[in-house]
């Protein structure tokens, strides 16, 4: 035992990532591959954002990834253990806050935390304190002998947050962790996210929605799609791989459009487009180099720009470039079952 | 050693949990009452037939041990339902993410849910003796409830296997009526199994009910005999460990699917 003990501890201890996906699949019983192939790497000690539309994936990975779930195929291993063949020692080794609430609502603050002390096998005589920690972090000390009903959406929020610490685990799986909140609140989180890491050190893997959530807090991201991973980096790296700049018109008719983009794209300061409609958007490494170029091949091809704007890259622009839903349907995949599937899960 | 600390963190939230929704406590007493005072009355006339089986007090004397047989089988396989809750709303995952085991879910469960049905009939049994019914001596009440809390250990485990495999409550309360109410019938809770036909009572013998309700009216009357007696705790006993085993395996298989 106290062998093992040692061998699991000095494991942890030269850890280069925390989390290792080897094309990890899952496919639930109704056939849908909800995670496909995905082959991942986070660095120990950083905070990883997984990031992806409704229906993603995300919550599947995060599930096999806590013992939640078994994987149908591929490896996995979390603070160097196997997800599979050695979960109780993964379990021992996270934190894991769900996406929907789990605040126990019969029970105070303080009861909600000391059971998750207590499953977490705390030892008796920290628990209390580590309690008291974790209420002071949280913010939520003066609240603490109320019974959750009473509490808002972002404590509750807070509270699951504090519980998924109370262990002080190597590796905390965030699900979505400002889904549904107002501004102030996710601002509030970020925060205490921030907070956490660089008190406790540990490494942090969070799912979300939200690409300023990921540029605030994420040293590295991955973007899934359809159970895909469709590129990694830090968000820098990718913004930088967009171009510097967007430069977004919008055209009379587009009756020549394709004629116009695929010369637009011969340009050498353009590094991708995307059209929507009649709107374009054109990601370059200098704006003022490509607007009267852009004029020019209009103006060629007796195309009316109506308005043009130039900006400059943000995570939403790298998402929808490798996600875009035009994208999606213009190479013929776009899969009627799985917006069904994924419609379900959002109504139920 | 650790499982059964586990075991009791799980029974020590679902007492926790039991303790503030207490409002439900009365209003689950009154069905039991209700039984024990009309079918008391409605059936005092049957005390000839049952006498001749050789039970020389009251219908409703003979009828209690049954009653609080009845809240213990109720309360006991109805307590599993807040699996369901616990699946949907999360505290499940939390604690299948933990160190704990399956298995000490499974049983700190089953404990919690012994407890409270024990709680229950110990109030069955206050209203019975309020009501008049006459029990042999008063320390026969420890032993009687103790038959309750084994019997119901046993039987919540029913109660946590159809929550661990039912994906709905509409499933979980199907099947949970579908067996309760039966098993309370086929045991001599309100009529003595020799005035039943033989095939009929020859189910009975194969339901552990009956052995706790020949159990609990045999303290309750001073009757206790020693073979009979052996007979009933080991029925009851084996009856537990099995549902014990049965529960922590069905448990972990099931909630190691995705829900
Ligand atoms: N238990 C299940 N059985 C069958 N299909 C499921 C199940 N759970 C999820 N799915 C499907 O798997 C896909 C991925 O779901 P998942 O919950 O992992 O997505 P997500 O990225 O977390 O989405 P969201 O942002 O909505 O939380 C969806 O198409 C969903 O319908
Ligand atoms: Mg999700």
């Amino acid at each position: 035992m106290i062998i093992i003990a040692i061998y699991n501890r000095s494991i942890t201890y030269f850890l280069l990532y925390a989390v290792e996906t080897d094309n990890l699949s899952k496919v639930y019983s109704s056939g849908l591959k909800a995670v496909d192939e995905i082959s991942i790497k986070v660095k120990n000690g950083e905070i990883f954002g997984f990031l992806g539309p409704n229906g993603a994936g995300k919550s599947t990975t995060i599930m096999i990834l806590t013992t939640l779930l078994k994987p149908t195929s591929g490896n996995a291993f979390v603070a160097g253990f196997d997800v599979t063949t050695n979960a109780k020692a993964v379990r021992e080794n996270i934190g894991y806050v769900q996406q929907d609430s789990t605040v126990d609502e019969y029970l105070t603050g303080r009861e909600n935390l000391e059971l998750q002390a207590r499953v977490n096998h705390i030892p008796k005589n920290v628990r209390s304190k580590r309690v008291d920690e974790i209420l002071e972090i949280i913010e939520l000390s003066d609240r603490q002998h109320e019974a959750a009903v009473t509490y808002s959406g972002g404590m509750r929020k807070r509270l699951d947050i504090g519980g998924g610490l109370l262990n002080m685990p190597k590796v905390l799986f965030l699900d979505e962790p400002t889904l549904g909140l107002d501004i102030q609140t996710r601002y509030k989180i970020w925060e205490y996210i921030k907070k956490i890491h660089d008190e406790f050190g540990m490494s942090i893997f969070l799912t979300t929605h939200y690409m300023d959530e990921a540029d605030k807090l994420c040293d590295n991201i991955s973007i899934i799609d359809n159970g895909k991973i469709k590129i990694t980096g830090s968000p820098k790296e990718l913004k930088n791989a967009l171009g510097n700049e967007i430069v977004v018109f919008e055209i009379d008719s587009s009756d020549k459009i394709n004629t116009l983009v695929s010369n637009i794209k011969k340009l050498t300061t353009v590094k991708d487009v995307s059209i929507d409609g009649t709107m374009i958007t054109v990601f370059t490494t200098s704006g003022d180099q490509l607007t009267p170029q852009i004029f020019q091949h209009a103006n060629d091809l007796a195309i009316k720009i109506e308005n043009i704007s130039l900006t400059k890259p943000t995570l939403d622009d790298v998402f929808l470039s490798h996600t875009g839903r035009e994208l999606r349907e213009d190479d013929g995949k776009y899969d009627r079952k799985k917006v069904r599937e994924r419609m379900r899960r959002i109504r139920a | 050693m650790t499982m059964l600390v586990d075991a009791y963190t799980i029974f020590w939230r679902e007492i926790k949990r039991y303790k503030k929704s207490r409002s439900g406590i009365l209003i689950r007493l009154i069905q039991p009452a209700i039984w024990i005072i009309v079918m008391g009355n409605t059936f005092a006339s049957t005390r000839p037939l049952i006498q001749s089986v050789g039970f020389h007090g009251s219908y409703i004397e003979f009828m209690a041990p049954g009653v609080i047989m009845l809240t213990a089988i109720f309360t006991s396989i109805f307590g599993g339902v807040n699996t369901l809750w616990d699946r949907r709303y999360g505290f499940m995952n939390k604690a299948l993410v933990s160190p704990v085991s399956r298995s000490s879910i499974a049983l700190g469960k089953m404990l919690a849910i012994s407890l409270i049905s024990t709680l229950q009939s110990s109030l069955i049994l206050g209203i019975a003796l309020a009501l008049g019914v006459h029990i042999a001596n008063l320390f026969v009440i420890f032993p009687i409830l103790l038959t309750v809390t084994i019997f119901s250990l046993g039987f919540s485990g029913i109660s946590v296997i159809v929550a661990a495999t039912s994906k709905s409550q509409e499933t979980f309360w199907g099947v949970i009526n579908f067996l309760g109410m039966p098993l309370f019938m086929l045991s001599p809770a309100l009529f003595p199994l020799e005035l039943l036909p033989s095939w009929l009572a020859f189910a009975a013998r194969l339901n552990p009910v009956t052995y706790s309700v020949l159990l609990i009216r045999q303290m309750m009357t001073g009757t206790v005999q020693m073979l009979p007696v052996a007979i009933e705790l080991s029925v009851i006993c084996g009856f537990v460990i099995v549902m014990v085993a049965l529960a922590s395996y069905v448990f972990t298989r099931e909630v190691n699917k995705p829900f």
